[in-house]
């Protein structure tokens, strides 16, 4: 077997299992997938690793973008490919079969009721997710201060898009950390 | 807003699990989650996709995109890809989850790998680290206003407001695993809502 297929398929062994564990995805994850890159199979430095994190950080779309960079890293462009589907098809798989089963149901009275028993704990895991990633912001409290800010303006006039509030956030730190040098 | 007009003033359901009332096509489905794709900086893309496809295209409700979340992040997975997956059945079925779900990667995969190849020709200044600390701030912000936007409301809100209370105190504050502390919380506060629903 060549080696590109070998690396290629031992990403898929990697990556797969790590879908399907990835229960509330996060921090758990991104230590096994350093675990697994740096220690296990080789595909990168711990350094390289850091690098990696950083720059999936930079790029939009899910925080496990990540995924793709280490497939990158281990086998070019096809790995990329290749980690992000094994990270994302299978969890997929689950969540429309569930989400297909569930919809069935739709209509019932229990339904309902299992629908409006959901939300307020799904605003209160909303709510906990933007506490988690402030907690590991290694802004400090200038990044408080600054997502404070962010969600009063937001709340008071819901039609501002919150792209131009990025790209002021952006701007403003980067300007101020370009005055501070 | 009342939740009829939020909604488009689409209310009869019709008992299937993909809506038949108004269907979406697939390259709108694809288009706009490609550009939610390249536009949820900072990783919340819950957040983004209630600003994009609740707020502005009313494809969804606030109850379904909320028990998306909960579904979303209660299974393995991204939660963000997990909802995106779910938003996409609903609209239309096998085929527009896999529109959803690849509309959302397809962008941010090319990103993040031409970022990289970037980085290792020319490397990063640290200023670059300001600017991403700016952009997560105001991500978080994002996601803390859309937290508080679906608070519960409504007459009889004493209840689930307490469910969500003791989930950000559990979760966020206490950093408990989140697993447990929805299967706890679940059971009581659908309770609560079955109760609501027989006297209401």
């Amino acid at each position: 077997m060549p080696d590109d297929i070998r690396t290629l398929l031992s990403l898929v062994l990697v990556f797969v299992p790590l879908s399907l564990l990835s229960i509330g995805g996060g921090a758990s994850l991104l230590a096994d997938m350093e675990h697994q890159s740096v220690a296990v199979q080789g595909w990168t430095t711990a350094r390289e690793f850091a690098d990696l994190f950083a720059i999936s950080r930079a790029a939009p779309g899910p925080g496990t973008m990540l995924s793709a960079l280490i497939g990158w890293k281990a086998a070019g462009w096809a790995g990329a490919v290749t980690a992000t589907v094994a990270l994302y098809l299978p969890s997929s798989l689950v969540v429309y079969a569930a989400a297909r089963l569930w919809g069935r149901w739709r209509g019932s009275l229990w339904h309902a009721a299992v629908e409006r028993g959901l939300a307020p704990i799904a605003a209160g895991l909303i709510l906990s997710g933007g506490i988690a990633v402030l907690r590991i912001s290694p802004g400090g409290p200038v990044v408080w201060a600054a997502a404070i800010l962010a969600t009063v303006l937001l709340l008071r006039w819901p039609r501002l898009h919150p792209l131009i509030l990025f790209a002021a956030g952006g701007g403003l730190f980067g300007l101020a950390a370009g005055l501070g040098r | 807003m009342s939740k009829e007009a939020r909604l488009g003033g689409v209310t009869a359901e019709p008992d299937a699990s993909v809506r038949e009332d108004h269907r979406i096509g697939l390259t709108a489905i694809f288009a706009a989650f490609f550009w939610l794709g390249v536009t949820s900086f900072g990783g919340n893309t819950a957040a983004w996709l209630y600003h994009q496809i609740v707020q502005r295209r009313h494809w969804i409700d606030d109850t379904e995109f909320l028990s998306g979340v909960a579904l979303g992040r209660i299974v393995p997975g991204s939660g963000g890809v997990n909802l995106t997956v779910q938003v996409g059945q609903r609209l239309r079925g096998e085929a527009g989850a896999v529109a959803a779900v690849v509309g959302l990667l397809s962008g941010p995969l090319v990103i993040v790998l031409a970022l990289a190849v970037a980085y290792t020709r020319i490397g990063w200044s640290p200023a670059v680290h300001a600017i991403l600390d700016g952009i997560a701030a105001a991500a978080i912000g994002l996601t803390f206003a859309t937290g508080l936007k679906l608070l519960p409301s409504g007459s009889s809100r004493v209840g689930p407001l307490a469910v969500t209370l003791a989930t950000v105190l559990c979760v966020g504050v206490l950093r408990w695993p989140m697993l447990p502390v929805v299967l706890c919380l679940a059971p009581v506060s659908i309770g609560l809502a079955l109760v609501r629903g027989r006297n209401a």
